[in-house]
């Protein structure tokens, strides 16, 4: 029994760091935190939709098991309430509206009775709430010493289609509960954001006379063409530093895979293969994973850029079509079932290149449009079920799933 | 203590308040002057034309029912696109099915007579499963098979021109099979 043990052990530490291997924290050794509402402005409607909000971030973190009762008190009251005595950390804060219609946030972490953590917040308007709580959340992610969670900041883009061939793209926060829209009005999908920064994006007009890659920039405004192609022009990819773009095009109906130099404008054919190349994406600096049909079916693949020699990366799952690669890692939507009333069509899958482990990461409903945060640390995605959908995070490292339901309209691409 | 205590919570509140509130003011430029540009460009605003106001004799009146009887170009070409049948295609493939070989020959027969005169624009469409950049690029290898087998029946292919829309063109919304096999296809349209 105890070389069991030991042994058991042994393969745990080796494992330790490897996402694909299923962490299973247990839920009670997590620290309790309650939240305490002292807010002194805005109806109940407003302040329990406040509350929601941080309570579901505190949640996405991962690092606490938050209470869900939404308790009122002063805010300067010198003890917590009764019923959070035995709470590890409890959270108050106090929400009021300024001259200027501005909305302020005072905040303090109270701990064993001491306030361990304080800091105030302020946005120009009730709309964007949502930012706020977000930004709360880091801040306790933060003073808690866990990793950072920059793409909680993060802003994300995708495309919505309202009509036949009519779409609009939106700029939305993590949770997609704030939206806003950049375009509208005709057939433009497959956003991508242009920089880190967020400050620019790329995106397809079907509007054109070909299939039009443009670029826009959001702090001004001005949008301009970067280049046409027939059948196909798509940026699937943006690389690190913004200087280079992975594009699908199919000059003569057939679709390829292109990198694009945006300072040169030049484009360098990637693949060749006579079928269908699609969906790349930068593995490294010399490589690019891709979707392809060269086995009969779509799965996701390997080039180099520099020999040019092609390797099937996945080998579970009839039908892959999309894919996002972070690091080592790989999460795939792989289609499961061929029973298209199933209620597990497609779910999503993480491999490692460097171990021969998959790890399934949904188990029911057409889960699709995987993405890596910048960090790796977490993935989003869409997922439908029982004709409700929803936004998705998937913390790999806590083994948690987090789901954000969506308010209307078919997503149609996504980007993060 | 207290001091340290207010001005840095003081600083905090300036760092903050500098960027929670930044990040939604950018959308909202962006939003306007972005929709702005959107706007101009849409055609639709471009298609109001003044409302011309005609004096109807009994001669033009004559004269019109003339005019009438013949097919304008526009009008020929929508009749004649009407007969051009569209082909179907199974889940995930992008051959033609041997039972789509008839309607095939049908729409090479008329693109080489009725319609000798237009450019034929193919449109690649697909179900619903998936709306990955993979099903854009099916629904173009679905034109791109129509087009060659076009230009093997004697179609010129500078004639021919093709688009995708993915599984954002669909003719059938329910949830069956039947309606998926709908929208897996390519449709003909005509172009002067």
């Amino acid at each position: 029994m105890k070389i069991l043990i030991s042994f058991l052990i042994t393969i745990t530490f080796m494992f330790a760091s490897d996402a694909t291997i299923e962490v299973i924290k247990k839920v009670d050794s997590l620290p309790s935190l309650a939240i305490e509402d002292a807010s002194v402005s805005y109806d109940e409607t407003f302040k329990n939709r406040f509350f929601k909000s941080l309570v579901a971030d505190l949640n996405v973190l991962s690092i606490f098991n938050v209470e869900r009762y939404h308790r009122k008190v002063n805010y300067d009251a010198s003890s917590v309430l009764v019923e959070n005595k035995d709470i590890n950390y409890v959270l108050r804060y106090k929400l009021s509206e300024d001259d200027s219609r501005a909305l302020n946030l005072e905040l303090k972490l109270i701990s064993q009775e001491n306030v361990v953590f304080n800091k105030n917040y302020k946005v120009s308007n009730t709309n964007v709430y949502m930012f706020v709580s977000h930004a709360i959340a880091y801040d306790i992610n933060k003073f808690m010493g866990e990793p950072p969670v920059e793409w909680m900041k993060r802003k994300v883009i995708f495309s919505r289609m309202v009509d036949s061939q009519k779409s609009e793209l939106v700029i939305a926060d993590y949770t997609l509960a704030y939206q806003h829209i950049v375009v509208k009005g005709g057939f433009n999908i497959f956003p991508k954001w242009a920089n880190k920064e967020q400050t620019a994006f790329y995106y397809s007009s079907l509007d054109e006379k070909k299939p039009t890659l443009k670029y826009v920039d959001i702090k001004t405004g001005k949008s301009k063409v970067i280049k046409s192609s027939d059948g196909m022009m798509i940026c699937s990819d943006v690389n690190d530093d913004g200087s280079q773009l992975l594009l699908t095009m199919a000059p003569q109906g057939q679709p390829d895979i292109y990198l694009y130099d945006v300072k040169t404008k030049s484009t360098k054919k990637i693949t060749t293969y006579g079928g269908i190349d699609v969906g790349a994406q930068f593995l490294g600096k010399d490589s690019i994973v891709f979707v392809s049909d060269r086995l009969g079916y779509p799965n996701i693949f390997s080039k180099s850029m520099n020999t040019g020699s092609v390797e099937q990366m996945v080998h579970y799952g009839k039908s892959n079509a999309a894919c996002s690669v972070s690091g080592q890692y790989i999460v795939y939507k792989a289609r499961e079932s061929s029973e298209s009333f199933g209620d597990n069509t497609f779910n999503l899958h993480l491999i490692s290149m460097e171990t021969d482990f998959i790890r399934r990461l949904t188990a029911v409903g057409i889960n699709e449009f995987p993405r890596f945060s910048v960090d790796g640390d977490a993935i989003i995605f869409i997922k439908n079920y029982k004709s409700q959908s929803s936004i998705g995070i998937i913390r790999l490292n806590h083994n948690k799933n987090y789901l954000f339901p969506l308010k209307y309209g078919k997503v149609q691409s996504m980007y993060w | 203590m207290k001091s340290i205590v207010i001005s840095s919570a003081i600083a905090a509140l300036l760092m903050l308040s500098g960027c929670s509130d930044k990040d939604p003011k950018v959308d909202d430029s962006a939003v306007d002057s972005g929709m702005k540009q959107e706007v101009v460009q849409d055609p639709s605003a471009q298609e109001v034309a003044p409302i011309q106001t005609e004096t109807v004799s009994s001669s033009e009146a004559a004269v019109m029912s003339d005019g009438t009887a013949q097919e304008t170009d526009g009008q020929v070409m929508m009749r004649v696109e009407k007969e051009l049948l569209t082909i179907y295609f199974d889940f995930d493939k992008f051959n033609i099915r041997s039972d789509m070989q008839g309607n095939l020959s049908t729409d090479a027969n008329i693109a080489k007579t009725k319609a000798k005169d237009f450019y034929i624009k193919l449109e690649g469409n697909c179900d619903e499963w998936g709306s990955d950049e993979y099903n854009f690029a099916l629904g173009l290898k679905r034109s791109n098979t129509v087009k060659k087998a076009l230009v093997a029946e004697g179609v010129d292919a500078s004639r021919i021109a093709m688009v995708s829309f993915g599984e954002s063109n669909p003719v059938c919304n329910d949830k069956t099979r039947e309606c998926w096999a709908k929208n897996r296809r390519v449709d003909f349209k005509l172009l002067p």
